[in-house]
């Protein structure tokens, strides 16, 4: 398969990298069983991703036969793929999840999520770090978006 | 807001690829951000304050 990333494209995400601190793993999780049109696309896109930073990392995982691994990430659905920090040998659970193929604008949103996973640091206001502090139920967020 | 607690879980769905996740929620236009299956929503963009809001909104109810 020809590859996604252009020449220009990955010179600003190295750019972009730059900025980039501790080590982060994008676990992937593909299916066998669900109709996982893309899957190969991501693995691949991801793959090119990856590769532009010796601080990043693929692992990739099937959501049927490494259920448990699916379950820790709170996966549930194929093709998606979570931003884990990556501590010594210790994957950790961020919850920043991707389902579906991060392409066009939704790109940028992969390479910021990686930046903000891989600093350790939401960016958020103090108020709002308050808010989640305290919260004490689970608090599930869909954001729904296409590559146009 | 994932990264700040356990309790959140962030997903960025893909609308094409999962439809029938987007029908069920009634998203016609991006970005729209369900939360917790429904409780709350936020149609376009969501902006932090906002996004507090709405889901101290849906977890009132």
């Amino acid at each position: 398969m020809e590859k996604f990333l252009g020449p220009d494209v990955e010179k600003q995400v190295r750019e972009m990298f730059q900025g980039l601190k501790e080590p982060v793993a994008v676990v992937f999780f593909g299916s066998k069983v669900v109709h996982c049109e893309y899957c190969k696309e991501i693995h691949q896109l991801l793959g090119e991703v990856v590769a532009l930073s010796p601080l990043l990392s693929l692992e990739v995982f099937d959501l049927e036969e490494n259920a448990e691994m699916a379950a820790r990430f709170r996966v549930d659905k194929a093709p998606s793929f979570v931003l884990a920090a990556k501590n010594g040998d210790q994957l950790e659970d961020t919850g920043v999840i991707f389902a579906g193929i991060p392409a066009q604008y939704e790109f940028t949103s992969l390479i910021d999520g990686l930046l903000m996973v891989s600093q350790r640091d939401s960016g958020l206001n103090e108020a709002t770090r308050q808010f989640l502090a305290g919260l004490t139920q689970p608090v599930h967020l869909q954001v729904f978006v296409t590559p146009t | 807001m994932a990264l700040e607690t356990r309790m959140v879980k962030a997903e960025m769905v893909e609308a094409m690829e999962f439809q029938d996740l987007a029908m069920e929620f009634g998203v016609s236009g991006v970005p729209h951000t369900i939360i917790n299956a429904g409780a709350g929503e936020i149609v376009g963009a969501a902006p932090e304050n906002r996004l507090v809001m709405e889901i101290s909104q849906a977890l009132k109810q």
